[in-house]
């Protein structure tokens, strides 16, 4: 049994292919509706339309703007309270369990009180990414800098370290991988969170929107650009966080 | 312990800051800006409405020239693909100071204790349709029991369909009522996802396509079915600026005059179809509807007692779960104002709260 | 070590054990309780607008009259019903194919890359695909459902089976068992835990598609009773669904800890 890189990317490769075959031999030969499986020239073509006449890369910026924006803000605030939790056993004891039952709301149960508590502008949205990051990192953080071990304080103690040196010197790096972990998968619920707002919250700008347009007008080639897209960024978005995480874990070992 | 306690409020301050971060500003910008919002949006989300008179103040520019002599106000335009229910929730938000509401969702926003003032009608005796997916064997509402219907739940069709349903003895616990806005109730019926939908006029356009038919309105129907829809203001800015609110409504006013105007039934329906809904469209919803009666802008006591009734029967058909009081909501001070400034005292008639003309 | 965890502490300690548990309980309760006070005062006050935030005793009345109308009881079993059908084809699925992958290097390189290209959109993305192939029915929503419940299924389960210690396969070698002998015996108990894990994964996301696909066509379930009580401005009604679906996700994931902690226990003292 061979497993070359070769056989492997031909192996890889085979099935999207021969789907992809299907698909535009399907649609040519009419055994299925183009109205549901426009055939692939036709999907390059609204892409191409879309991209250079039409309104794709402003809403493609907009998403990723509200998708940065809130996952900046929520991660600031998850990595705050995480370590708050990690360092204060008093603050544990008082905060975790409201935190913890708090989280198991699935999130995209909050929109509808989200949207009356901050309306119908853009905060309404960012309020949201930010919280769907929130969760994650703040949860991974709270266990990294809870798990950091006993020793390394008694070391610090030992160098009459402050409690803040404590929490940067000691806490934050043996903490590192499940705060990225946080972080990591904080990048990836405020993508999901961002499309989720796009649809449920009030119509503008985004990739989220064109989906819904293109539902309501039942243009397939529409539908199928936008989550193309969205998984492309989330692909993008997935290995940068899988780039950097590697890189400042390397550091640290260093 | 003092470097713990201070790491402490670092991290406090750090969590409250960024927290201040994230909250609205409510303070407002000092060129005053009037918002004011549609409970509707145009095909595709075009920042343009249909079948109203403010639409008429908005399109064709009534309020700008109204506050053309205040150059530090400006006006902003928003327009709500979640309709009313959407409005009331940017009004809670101190988002909007005016909002052109239908009925129902205006008395949902009362009830859950919305502090606003209604100042003029925008639009008032407007029917309801109800929509079937072509060659469907839904004939009329009787038809409609145990069907896959979609409603645009608290908008001002919905208090309209729970009388029409309970006039052909059914509720909405007898359907499978879907919550769908517009735009999507116009794909799943093309789609037949559904099999049939209530609404306004959106329905017709896909009528016209061939893709529903319209099987039942509550044209020459019951009167107590028809749909009102009013220019409202958040008491807060009715207070700060009356200048602003009389002008706004003068404007309103002249726009409701324009529109009801016979001669320009045409250019009416011209203005609505820059909402993207076609002018066949707006014809057949006004057809054989007096202008003059459809677009009368005043707050006259069958107008009110039609929103006493809906608030009663909102609450009987459990829409609201608290009594709505509409005394003291309305404030026809602009409205009457505007009309005597104007010379058009006898223009609309006035009807008693029993649908009879008053005696002038 | 069954035994000695069925023992009874001396009462001394247990008495103290208690005291501490009740102590972090109180503790652990003085937010919510203080919470929940500052916002029955705040609403009595009349310092919160009700239209931002509706009194508790609302929403606690709201939450009875629901339950004792037999309204909650009726959204709530629809939507256990399409998380468990679309939960059990999606898991079972997913484990399938999370087998596959785990035991044969072909099957990985062929299905790796579409499966790794088609879990980059997320659940919620596909919904309008979906809904304009398959219409609003049950059929969607089990399919949605489904989607989101076999990712995780199949990651955890290669994952388990690839991680499976190369003794375990010696030792099957020495025995002589046959490929399916091997397969029931060693591989699958072996990777147990990690396929819990995915089952554990599994029903967390099929319970966030559930409210994701019930949030944009539905006519019933505790989804639409968001929609819907959003429509209605009903947020005392909304409160109480969110607490719902919050307190649904709470004891599924709960009883669900348990069940791990029990397995990993039982396969320690195998």
């Amino acid at each position: 049994m061979s497993r070359t890189t070769a056989t492997q990317i031909r192996r890889g490769l085979t099935l999207p292919v021969l789907l992809l075959v299907v698909w535009e031999v399907a649609s040519h030969a009419g055994l299925v509706d183009p109205r549901f499986l426009p055939p692939l020239e036709r999907l390059a073509g609204t892409a191409w339309r879309e991209a250079t006449e039409g309104r794709l890369l402003g809403d493609l910026a907009a998403s990723l703007a509200r998708d940065l924006v809130g996952f900046a803000i929520g991660t600031v605030l998850g990595l705050g309270f995480g370590t708050l939790l990690g360092v204060s056993r008093g603050a544990e004891r008082l905060l975790g369990p409201i935190f913890h039952a708090a989280k198991q709301v699935a999130v995209l149960a909050w929109i509808p009180i989200i949207s009356v508590w901050f309306g119908f502008a853009e905060t309404a949205k960012i309020v949201f990414v930010a919280l769907a990051a929130f969760i994650p990192v703040a949860l991974n953080t709270h266990e990294g800098v809870r798990s950091a071990s006993v020793q390394l304080v008694e070391v610090g103690r030992a160098l009459r370290f402050s409690r803040w040196q404590i929490v940067r010197r000691i806490f934050l790096p043996s903490a590192a991988p499940a705060i990225l972990t946080g972080v990591h998968l904080a990048l990836i619920y405020a993508w999901l969170a961002t499309v989720a707002a796009e649809y449920f919250m009030t119509v503008g700008p985004g990739i989220g929107g064109l989906i819904i347009a293109g539902r309501e007008r039942f243009q397939m080639d529409l539908v199928m650009l936008g989550v193309v897209i969205l998984g492309c960024v989330g692909f993008a978005l997935n290995q940068g966080a899988a780039a950097v995480e590697a890189r400042v874990l390397r550091w640290r070992g260093a | 312990m003092i470097a713990a306690r201070s790491s402490w409020r670092i991290i406090l301050a750090a969590l409250l800051a960024a927290f201040a971060l994230a909250v609205p500003s409510l303070a407002r910008a000092e060129p005053l800006t009037i918002r004011i919002g549609f409970a509707s949006i145009g095909v595709d989300n075009r920042p343009f409405a249909g079948g109203d008179t403010l639409a008429v103040a908005h399109a064709e520019g009534y309020v700008q020239r109204a506050l053309q002599a205040d150059p530090d106000v400006k006006v902003e335009w928003y327009f709500f693909k979640g309709a009313g229910p959407a409005v009331n929730e940017a009004i809670a938000n101190g988002q909007l100071d005016f909002a052109l509401q239908g009925d129902l969702p205006s008395i949902i926003g009362r009830a859950s204790g919305l502090k606003t003032k209604i100042l003029a009608a925008t639009g008032a005796h407007a029917p309801t349709y109800l929509a079937v997916a072509e060659g469907s064997s839904i004939k009329g509402v009787k038809d409609l029991r145990g069907r896959k219907v979609s409603i645009f739940r608290g908008t001002n069709n919905h208090l309209a369909v729970v009388k029409i349903l309970a006039a052909n003895g059914l509720t909405e616990r007898d359907l499978q009522v879907l919550n769908m806005d517009t735009a999507t109730t116009n794909a799943a019926l093309a789609s037949r996802d559904i099999e049939a939908a209530f609404g306004n006029f959106p329905l017709i356009s896909l009528a016209e396509q061939k893709k529903a038919a319209i099987v039942y309105s509550t044209k020459g129907d019951d009167r107590g079915l028809e749909r009102q829809c009013a220019l409202l203001v958040t008491e807060a800015f009715e207070r700060a600026h009356p200048d602003l609110v009389a002008k706004v409504v003068k404007a309103l006013v002249e726009a409701a005059r324009w529109s009801s105007d016979e001669t320009n039934r045409d250019a009416l329906i011209a203005v609505w179809a820059k909402s993207g809904t076609p002018a066949s469209v707006f014809r057949y919803d006004l057809a054989d509807q007096d202008l003059r009666y459809r677009n009368a802008p005043i707050v006259d006591p069958f107008f009110v007692e039609q929103y006493r009734v809906q608030a009663k029967q909102a609450k009987a058909f459990g829409l609201i779960r608290r009594d709505v009081d509409v005394t003291g909501w309305f404030e026809p001070r602009y409205v009457d104002q505007a009309v005597r400034e104007l010379g058009l005292e006898r223009y609309w008639e006035r009807f008693g709260p029993d649908g009879k003309p008053l005696g002038s | 070590m069954s035994l000695l965890a069925f023992a009874p502490p001396r009462s001394g300690d247990f008495t103290a054990a208690l005291r501490i548990r009740l102590r972090h309980a109180a503790l652990g309760l003085l937010v919510p309780l203080t919470l929940v006070l500052v916002w029955a005062l705040a609403s009595a006050q009349g310092w919160l607008p009700e239209q931002i935030l509706p009194a508790p005793s609302f929403v606690w009345q709201n939450l009875c009259d629901m339950a004792a109308s037999g309204e909650l009881a009726q959204h709530a079993g629809i939507s256990a019903i399409r998380v468990a059908a679309g939960f059990a084809v999606g898991a079972g699925l997913g484990l399938l194919l999370g087998i596959a992958i785990g035991l044969s290097r072909p099957v990985e390189d062929y299905v790796r890359p579409l499966f790794t290209a088609v879990a980059q959109v997320p659940t919620i993305g596909w919904i309008p695909l979906l809904m304009l192939f398959l219409g609003i029915g049950e059929t969607l929503k089990i399919v949605v459902i489904a989607k989101a419940a076999f990712f995780p299924m199949v990651v955890n389960t290669a994952a388990g089976i690839r991680n499976i210690p190369v003794s375990y396969k010696e030792v099957a070698a020495v025995l002589r068992l046959t490929r399916w002998q091997s397969l029931r015996r060693l591989v699958l108990p072996g990777a147990l835990p990690p396929i819990f894990t995915g089952v554990r994964y599994s029903l967390t996301k099929a319970w966030t598609a559930l409210v994701a696909v019930e949030l944009l066509a539905s006519a019933e379930g505790l989804g639409y009773l968001l929609v819907w009580s959003r429509q209605m401005f009903w947020l005392d009604t909304m409160l109480a669904a969110m607490l719902i679906i919050g307190l649904v996700g709470y004891v599924m994931d709960a009883m669900l800890a348990a069940a791990e902690t029990r397995l990993q226990a039982w396969r320690i003292d195998a």
